[in-house]
């Protein structure tokens, strides 16, 4: 193994993808249905949609936790076809190792790439000052609050440097406040590394705050009803006209089905 | 499965602090009524023993002297070294094979399918039932006693290990591989078993304790060890001899649970 484990952003290509669960009543539900889009190196996409409409199974196949029932997903035009850490997944419900402490966590996968130890202790301190929680470095997770949670859970998915960084409802689990100044601080850390990152969420102003690009879900199975682009210079205002006109319009896309 | 974690962890917890914080802080309250229980419970064992014949029925005051006795010539360490030789390894060996099979069937599907007929049948078997294997395979000394209690500390551990494998958070598994495992043995290491430590220990803490009642048990039969100087004691009715070895197992456990409580309390300092 090397001590070098950056991966530069890659281009996402889903392809035609459809995805169905089979249920134990043999019925069968369509999670989603002839999805395609493509996504350029260093681009910050968000995908809306009400829940229901598959925004965390697209996320969970282009992480690789699951596979498309037909269609493909390309990373860099490789098929994707299990989880790998240059396409680190943050999970809503944080998922840190809760016998690991802070620096554990976030060492975790350096160990499991087999990055030497100072490399390693350096890149962990690192990642702690990025997410501002250098002091909190021995504590276990039952003992930080949600945000903090959060923030471990970004630092060790960035840990492993990927190219691409998933993102399920990360700050669906935590107060609007919190949830506010994760959003800058991603956005500020989104600035300094160059990643890919898809983004899901349902809230319609997270997705016109943070991303380049939004894509909107609907339906069941989802699919993609329209594809944004976000015009609007960072750091952007939430009371801004156009701002609320991107929000407004996202709005009557995702409430309205097709 | 978080919450699944949070739920168990939780039980456990709320154990641990109530004796954690007995310890820190003398609840006199409560220690008032533990020594009025203790004094009433030997005041009518002192009244029933005075109207019966000692060896019948004898009194504190007979078994405290017998207590002495034996420690003052220092047979009862003696004799607690014998049992030890049977309880460590049996323990030792017990748990090490019990929490590994146990490991194993929880994680594969496979080996779970092909062992679990055998498992259901044998598990419920009682240890001691096992004593006339124990009498023909390795004769009525050190070593089938420790037989006896390695197939009690095996089961205990075995059932403890195979359920906290079985219920490991798969969410947690998928962040593993997310971050870069990709063997199963990582994945053991670093995830299932972390994981099921809690139900580890309590697996362990389990067989730490009941092996002491088996390796007793055990040497009814003739091992020498505690249990036997129980036996024999009676047989010569020196009642008051037996009762002071039946409390010296009794501190012993005491003792072995306290350090089991202190290593879990340790080795889950993490949880809330």
């Amino acid at each position: 193994m090397t001590d070098t484990v950056s991966s530069p952003a890659p281009t996402v290509a889903v392809e035609g993808v459809h995805k169905r669960y089979e249920t134990t009543d043999g019925a069968g539900t369509t999670a989603l249905a002839d999805v395609s889009f493509t996504i350029d190196p260093g681009e910050f996409v968000t995908v809306v949609g009400p829940s229901g409409c598959g925004k965390t199974t697209l996320a969970r196949l282009v992480g690789g936790f699951e596979s498309p029932t037909s269609g493909r997903v390309l990373v860099d035009e490789t098929p994707v076809t299990s989880p790998a850490p240059d396409r680190a997944m943050v999970f809503q419900a944080y998922h840190l190792f809760p016998w690991l402490s802070v620096q554990e966590n976030v060492a975790f996968g350096l160990v499991e790439q087999g990055v030497a130890e100072d490399v390693r202790n350096e890149r962990v301190e690192a990642m702690l000052e990025l997410v501002g929680l250098s002091d909190r470095a021995s504590a276990y997770p039952a003992e930080l609050s949600g945000g903090m949670k959060q923030r471990v859970g970004l630092a060790r998915a960035l840990a492993v440097d990927p190219g691409l960084l998933l993102m399920d409802e990360p700050f669906g689990s935590v107060d609007s406040q919190t949830r506010r100044r994760l959003q800058r601080e991603l956005l500020d850390i989104w600035r300094t590394v160059e990643k890919t990152v898809v983004f899901v969420t349902h809230d319609i102003q997270e997705a016109v705050l943070m991303s380049d690009r939004v894509l909107v879900l609907t339906g069941t199975p989802g699919r993609v009803r329209d594809d944004v682009t976000v015009e609007l210079p960072r750091p952007r205002d939430r009371t801004d006209d156009a701002f609320i006109g991107y929000v407004d319009t996202l709005f009557d896309l995702v409430e309205t089905t097709i | 499965m978080a919450n699944d974690f949070s739920l168990r962890s939780g039980t456990e917890h709320g154990h641990r602090t109530s004796t954690r914080d007995l310890s820190r802080k003398w609840d006199y309250a409560r220690l008032r009524r533990g020594v009025f229980g203790t004094a009433a419970f030997l005041v009518v064992w002192w009244v029933a023993a005075s109207t019966q014949p000692t060896y019948l029925l004898p009194s504190p005051l007979e078994v405290g002297g017998a207590l002495w006795g034996e420690l003052a010539s220092g047979a009862l360490f003696v004799h607690l070294g014998q049992s030890l030789l049977h309880y460590l390894p049996g323990v030792a060996l017990g748990v090490t094979a019990g929490g590994a099979l146990g490991i194993a069937m929880g994680w594969w599907g496979r080996l779970d399918d092909v062992l679990t007929p055998v498992v259901r049948v044998l598990r419920p078997i009682p240890p001691l039932a096992w004593i006339v294997f124990a009498i023909i395979w390795f004769g009525l000394g050190h070593t089938g006693a420790a037989f006896i209690v390695f197939i009690g500390a095996f089961w205990i551990t075995f059932y403890n290990a195979y359920s906290g494998v079985e219920n490991s958070s798969r969410e947690l598994l998928e962040v593993a591989t997310n971050l870069g495992i990709d063997s199963e043995y990582r994945l053991i290491r670093r995830v299932v078993i972390p994981d099921a430590t809690p139900e580890l220990l309590t697996g362990i803490r389990t067989s730490v304790g009941q092996c002491w009642m088996m390796v007793v048990a055990a040497e009814l039969f003739g091992a020498p060890g505690v249990g036997y100087e129980i036996i024999t004691s009676a047989n010569n009715l020196a009642m008051e001899r037996s009762v002071a070895y039946m409390l010296a197992i009794s501190a012993v456990f005491l003792a072995s649970d306290w350090g089991v409580r202190r290593l879990e309390a340790r080795l889950l300092r993490w949880q809330p």
